[in-house]
């Protein structure tokens, strides 16, 4: 299966560049979601331990936002429970010390899937670096040649 | 020659259209897996679930409860549906892979016989000068 790099003529090379390339830039883009995902969730954890969790009470007043500039005066008639997404269209109504058990098992997961992503991008750059090498290397021989 | 070349060209379009076709399907398939890992989570969430645990499902703007024996269905049907779609997928993409080979084997060849052809005419030397015009680069 492995082919030596220094075998390989100048078009394979950059054939081979071109692909890193482009899978150094899709794992980079996968990051960003990731991490934008991750952060999402952070979110979800804070708000959950310092809004629900600690300072609400029963009967506490909250405006409720109808749409991003439109909000009603509500009270929060259960303050122990939260309704929480868990994907695909499902909601699942929990107490708060289940939902911050929950986002941080997604961000634990999601933090494993980023180190494994940040490997992956280390090998592919570590391998577009050797391309680019290889090919300074041997078009420089070949031009004194000629 | 200008057959060969007509020849090549079709085919080579041939081959482009394939090709994006092979992308097409390797996008729908990576859809397929996201789509799976989304429902695997959900039956993960679902399987621990604690007592007094509601389920709700998003239909439209609005929650609705549902009996969790009827969302965990739902899920493994959704999850048996994208398995079956993975592996039609994946045939899919073996096929058109085979495919693909095939075509680059019978470009290979045409254009093989067509060098084989110019280097014995009177341009025998062409080959080697255009060697070395890619060697320069």
């Amino acid at each position: 299966m492995e082919v030596s790099i220094d075998s390989l003529s100048p078009q394979q090379l950059a054939g081979l560049k071109k692909q890193l390339e482009e899978e150094l830039e899709h794992l980079s883009s996968s990051f960003n979601q990731l991490a934008a995902v991750q952060s999402k969730f952070r979110e979800c954890l804070r708000c959950v331990e310092r809004g629900v969790k600690s300072s609400s009470e029963e009967g506490d007043s909250i405006l409720v936002p109808l749409t991003t500039s439109l909000y009603v005066r509500g009270n929060i008639s259960q303050s122990d429970k939260v309704v929480v997404d868990v994907g695909t269209g499902f909601y699942v109504e929990k107490d708060t010390k289940s939902t911050v058990q929950f986002y941080t098992a997604k961000i634990q997961e999601i933090s494993g899937n980023i180190q494994g992503l940040e490997g992956m991008v280390e090998k592919k750059s570590g391998s577009l670096q050797l391309v680019e090498e290889v090919r300074k290397n041997t078009s420089r021989p070949l031009k004194k040649q000629e | 020659m200008a057959e060969a070349q007509q020849r090549l060209q079709a085919l080579s379009e041939e081959f482009q259209a394939i090709q994006k076709d092979l992308q097409n399907l390797i996008a729908s398939r990576q859809r397929l897996e996201a789509q799976r890992q989304e429902n695997a989570g959900v039956e993960k969430e679902f399987s621990s679930l604690k007592n007094g645990e509601k389920i709700f499902k998003l239909v439209g703007p609005v929650l609705l409860e549902q009996e969790k024996v009827e969302a965990e269905s739902t899920v493994k049907g959704r999850l048996e549906f994208i398995t079956k779609e993975m592996t039609r997928v994946d045939k899919q993409i073996e096929e058109i892979q085979a495919k693909l080979e095939m075509k680059k084997t019978e470009i290979l060849q045409i254009q093989a016989s067509a060098q084989g052809g110019g280097s014995q005419g009177p341009l025998g030397d062409a080959p080697k000068g255009k060697a070395a015009a890619a060697r320069g680069r």
